[in-house]
């Protein structure tokens, strides 16, 4: 059972890797050369040895919310399934819970663009929350679809119980899903990682107080959630291959997560960002995708 | 021939195949350009191309083949090209102008797969291969119905009944796995009679009234 307790280290080692192969994919689309692989990590390096200067009128909060998000995304990448489909701690590792221990790090992160009290900040913490509000109901149906048909909340009963997009219901659920990935990760339609443009940044907006250690924490764990999130997606909708050997496995694993990846770095340098107010109607269409995937998930009855 | 058979089978093609053409409905109903909702017309006709040769294959049904022969002739190449010809001649704005928002009619549009879901599921019941077809159709004619009465503009509402067509034909075959080829071709052959004929109608109302929304024709005129 070692290989099953120490597979979430995968999640939190490898994430940096996701985002350079990302940014890379990203590159070679726009005809670039880019930045190498490893960028992240040499990024990540350097925060940690960087002083940090602090807002004097920031709070508890402030300090806090690095550790709280870092730990909250940490705790979640403990409930999921990597490479085998035993996730570490099973007895916790609802896919609900899982979520909303995400969603713990969210909030404070929210609090903590607030606290500092600069404008950017306050911005960034009101879009984030919005777009929050208009995400979580669609994952959450999407993610129902896959657990009734797998016939469990736990991620682990539901990658052992289906292969690779089952049924029709499978595939809108997964539509939705992706979107709400690209939204949660803030990712272009929604949120545009490469900037600071002040009127349309909404991660780095919250982000803009923190230097040093501090923001390498946040950074990091804004990784971690985006390969946990890829894991999500691969365990609810592509779970082929996850009971086989430990070699196998990771194999399939990789080849899953390299093609979501080049599926957002599609995305990403094919579309344009939509203005703020836009997002509603593309967010509330892939609401309804989950809403449809559900009802034909009971019409067709399976 | 058996193994095509066996893989509709197991990926149950059939359903996956509906599913994606009540998709393109609601697609139609909430895009906001005419070249969209012919766009998700053309993938429609095409989907229902593929069921129809699906049910060919499936049921051994050979006279089927030639039902979707025609439906690609006519649904997914004449009838688009016409609509394109009548739309660059009548120089119509893009935007459909519905008279709901676009979120609004996306939930209508669920709000009646539902409806249509709670009533034939305990009342119809359908066995074989298009048990789950019939639910599927009735969406779709239903939806197409709702943005017939959601749209201002002619060239949408031919849009919304070419839908409920395509609706009406699926309905059709999978209920009686295939009318006889004459029925299924005059049918078609009126469906093309029909876009002409709405398609000169269409210029003469542009003629007369400048405008092809249909507001406007309840003004009366000196």
């Amino acid at each position: 059972m070692g290989m099953s307790n120490l597979q979430f280290l995968i999640i939190i080692l490898l994430s940096p890797l996701l985002q350079g192969i990302i940014r890379k994919m990203k590159a070679y689309a726009q005809g670039r050369i880019g930045p190498g692989v490893l960028q992240p990590y040499w990024d990540l390096a350097r925060l940690f040895r960087k002083d940090m200067v602090i807002s004097e009128a920031a709070s508890w909060i402030f300090h806090a919310t690095p550790f709280i998000v870092f730990l909250s995304t940490m705790a979640a990448s403990l409930m999921v399934p990597v490479t085998t489909p035993d996730a570490p701690v099973l007895a916790i590792g609802d896919i609900v819970a899982l979520l909303y221990t995400l969603a713990l790090g969210r909030f404070f992160l929210v609090l903590a663009g607030l606290d500092a009290g600069t404008a950017f900040g306050g911005e960034g913490s009101s879009r984030e929350a919005t777009v929050a509000i208009l995400v979580e109901p669609m994952m959450m149906l999407a993610i129902f679809t896959a657990a009734v048909a797998g016939g469990s909340t736990k991620l682990s009963v539901i990658s052992k119980s289906m292969h690779i997009l089952d049924s029709p219901a499978h595939v809108l659920a997964f539509a939705a899903f992706f979107v709400a990935l690209i939204a949660d990760t803030g990712r272009i339609p929604v949120d545009n990682p490469d900037t600071h443009l002040e009127l349309t940044m909404i991660h780095e907006g919250m982000v803009l107080e923190y230097s040093g250690r501090y923001l390498a924490l946040l950074e990091w764990a804004h990784y971690m959630k985006q390969m946990l999130l890829f894991t999500i997606a691969i365990d609810l909708f592509f779970p082929y291959g996850i009971a086989g050997g430990a070699l196998q496995s990771a194999l399939f694993y990789a080849a899953k997560v390299l093609v979501l990846a080049a599926a957002v770095a599609a995305t990403e340098s094919s579309r344009a960002k939509l203005r703020f107010f836009q997002l509603p109607s593309l967010l509330g269409g892939a609401f309804v995708l989950s809403l449809l995937s559900l009802i034909t998930f009971v019409m067709l009855g399976r | 021939m058996p193994l095509i058979k066996r893989w509709i089978e197991i990926f149950g093609a059939i359903d996956f195949i509906s599913v994606g053409m009540l998709l393109s409905v609601v697609a139609m109903s909430s895009s906001k350009r005419i070249e969209s909702c012919l766009k998700a017309y053309v993938i429609n006709s095409w989907l229902l191309a593929l069921l129809m040769a699906a049910f060919a294959v499936y049921l051994s049904i050979p006279h089927l083949y030639i039902a979707a022969f025609f439906t690609i002739a006519g649904k997914c190449v004449l009838i688009p090209y016409f609509l394109r010809k009548v739309i660059g001649e009548l120089k119509v704005t893009r935007e459909v102008e519905p008279y709901l928002s676009t979120p609004v009619s996306l939930i209508i549009s669920f709000a009646l797969v539902v409806l249509v879901y709670s009533f034939i599921a305990g009342g119809i019941f359908v066995a074989g291969a298009a048990r789950n077809v019939l639910k599927i159709s009735v969406s779709i004619i239903l939806i197409s119905l709702f943005t017939m009465m959601n749209r201002k503009k002619a060239v949408t509402q031919v849009m919304g009944l070419l839908f409920m067509e395509n609706g009406l034909f699926l309905a059709g075959f999978s209920l009686t796995y295939g009318m006889p080829t004459i029925i299924e071709l005059g049918v078609l052959f009126d469906m093309m009679m029909g876009v002409m004929i709405l398609g000169v109608f269409l210029t003469q109302i542009k003629k007369s009234f400048v405008s092809v929304d249909l507001d406007k024709l309840t003004s009366l005129k000196g």
